[in-house]
């Protein structure tokens, strides 16, 4: 029995197709303007990739910024949240983590499941560029490195230096004067990762996270925040097995699956 | 009394020739690296401008962020002093202050007396401060001073959604992109700074007879936003209020 879970953002569709838990074909494409037209090509590639016709799928759920409309034009019998679909497809990627922190370009979530991969509770910042991707961006620019440079650099430093703001406008002003005054770019580095990483565990302190998180999204793939996270908030960040920008998708074919399974 | 105030803010620094209450001359220079030579330079300019020698000055007092870096430097008072001290001086009746600086924006509750019972201030976001309104305006290749000219031909002022400086320059860049007006757009920060103003302002309930000082109080296309939205009596510094501080600190050599 096939299961699929299509998530539509505002950037990128996926879709995976799961046979008994198992992922037997994952794609990734960037949008169209109408969601729909997403949620169908990229379902067509990943049957394609399958090989398997629409009708060999016993259910599907949508999920996304699209999610209505894909399932009013036929292509999944339910539609689920993003979060809940998040949270559940990082329980199902690893059933011992019950905490999921999502850094992205313009937001950061954290994301509670219970036992059994049910959402429980949820934070979210979207108003504040401090705590997300953006920041990372501003002041790897700022500094003049690239953004997946400054890990391993900030990784190098002995002495991190401390910020004493939070705004990302003022901390950009805070690496200018660090930079004027002599100060190396492996230290300013190293206290960009450690502001950034106060910055999300202030957010996710909200919800109580357990001592096993999963961390995805774009900033996952930074190994000094990743350090700094563990460190202040005393927990093991684990990076799933699945690309994670595929766990949306994934937890909505899964939950298709639970669906059909009960 | 001759006395000079200065008030080295985070991107400005304003220092003022006073004898007694008059103002005598003022001066404004943006800080850039050197600070410590840039306001020896300032101080001296503002001191023959006044028409004056530096020896005939019996006191300068200093404030703002970077007080501790005046030369020469007699006194240092607490910013919020200062601009009560200017408000409660000029402006008797005024009830609250709102000091919009480079880096915050502080609302301070006066009482009669002109004492400060209440201030609040936010320096933890750049929301609606001086250095988020330079940013939007450099993004749209405005010099703040050029705001209020450009801003006159807005026929309908776009609408700002976000309140976070980076996110706000991204969504002036949308509408650019989209085809509004830089004078509709420049507008729209407009609004958006005199929203987040505003909430300040109120934060204190009421805000019956009021003022707006610091450097963004000078572009009219924000106060005249902030006097429509915020109910109560507005009264006009009567200076430029950008150097409400630099006088206030002038105005307290004289106190102790």
């Amino acid at each position: 029995m096939y299961y699929a879970g299509i998530d539509i953002g505002s950037l990128t569709a996926e879709a995976v197709i799961v046979k008994d838990g198992k992922v037997v074909a994952a794609r990734i494409m960037n949008v169209f303007p109408n969601p729909v037209d997403s949620a169908r090509e990229v379902m067509g590639r990943a049957l394609k990739s399958a090989g398997i016709g629409a009708g060999d799928i016993s259910s599907a759920i949508s999920t996304g910024y699209g999610r209505d409309q894909v399932q009013a034009a036929g292509m999944a019998q339910e539609n689920v949240s993003e979060i809940s679909c998040h949270g559940y497809g990082a329980f199902c990627v690893d059933p011992s983590v019950r905490t999921v922190i999502d850094i992205g370009g313009q937001d950061a979530k954290v994301i509670k499941m219970d036992g059994s991969g049910k959402l429980m509770n949820f934070v979210m910042n979207d108003k504040c560029a401090a705590g997300t991707g953006h920041f990372l961006e501003v002041m790897s620019r700022t500094l003049g490195v690239g953004l997946e440079e400054l890990g391993p650099l900030a990784l190098e430093s002995k002495k991190p230096v401390l910020m004493s703001n939070r705004c990302t406008i003022y901390v950009e002003t805070e690496v200018i004067h660090y930079l004027q005054r002599g100060v190396s770019r492996k230290d300013v580095a190293a206290g960009i990762s450690r502001a950034m990483a106060e910055r999300v565990v202030a957010l996710a302190r909200r919800v109580r996270p357990e001592p096993k998180v999963m961390l995805t999204g774009g900033v996952a793939k930074n190994t000094a925040v990743r350090a700094e996270l563990e460190k202040i908030l005393g927990a093991r960040m684990e990076r799933p097995s699945l690309d994670p920008q595929l766990i949306g998708a994934y937890g909505a074919a899964m939950l298709a699956a639970k669906g059909a399974a009960s | 009394m001759i006395a000079i105030g200065c008030d080295v803010g985070s991107l400005f620094a304003k220092a003022v020739v006073m004898d007694g209450d008059k103002l005598l001359a003022s001066r404004i220079a943006r800080t850039t690296g050197n600070v410590a030579s840039e306001l020896e330079d300032l101080l001296s300019a503002v001191v023959s401008d006044a028409g004056a020698s530096r020896n005939k000055v019996e006191r300068l007092v200093a404030t703002g962020a970077g007080a501790d870096l005046v030369p020469g430097a007699d006194l240092c008072e607490d910013g919020v002093a200062c601009v009560a001290a200017a408000a409660a001086y000029y402006l008797p009746d005024v009830q609250l202050a709102i000091d919009i600086g480079g880096q915050s924006i502080t609302a301070l509750l006066l009482d009669p007396d002109g004492d400060v019972v209440n201030f609040m201030r936010n320096d933890k976001c750049a929301s609606g401060s001086g250095r988020f309104l330079e940013m939007m305006s450099e993004k749209l290749n405005l010099d703040v001073s050029e705001v209020d000219r450009e801003t006159a031909a807005a026929k309908g002022p776009v609408e700002l959604t976000a309140q976070c400086g980076v996110f706000a320059e991204s969504e002036v860049i949308t509408h650019v992109n989209a085809g509004a007006s830089r004078p509709d757009v420049m507008a729209g920060v407009c609004a958006a700074v005199a929203k987040i103003v505003v909430a300040q302002g109120r934060r204190f309930g009421s805000a019956g007879h009021y003022t707006l000082t610091g450097g963004v109080a000078r572009t009219q296309a924000v106060t005249r936003i902030i006097r429509q939205k915020l109910p109560g009596t507005f009264h006009q510094f009567p200076f430029d209020p950008q150097l409400a501080a630099a006088i206030g600190a002038a105005l307290l050599a004289d106190t102790d």
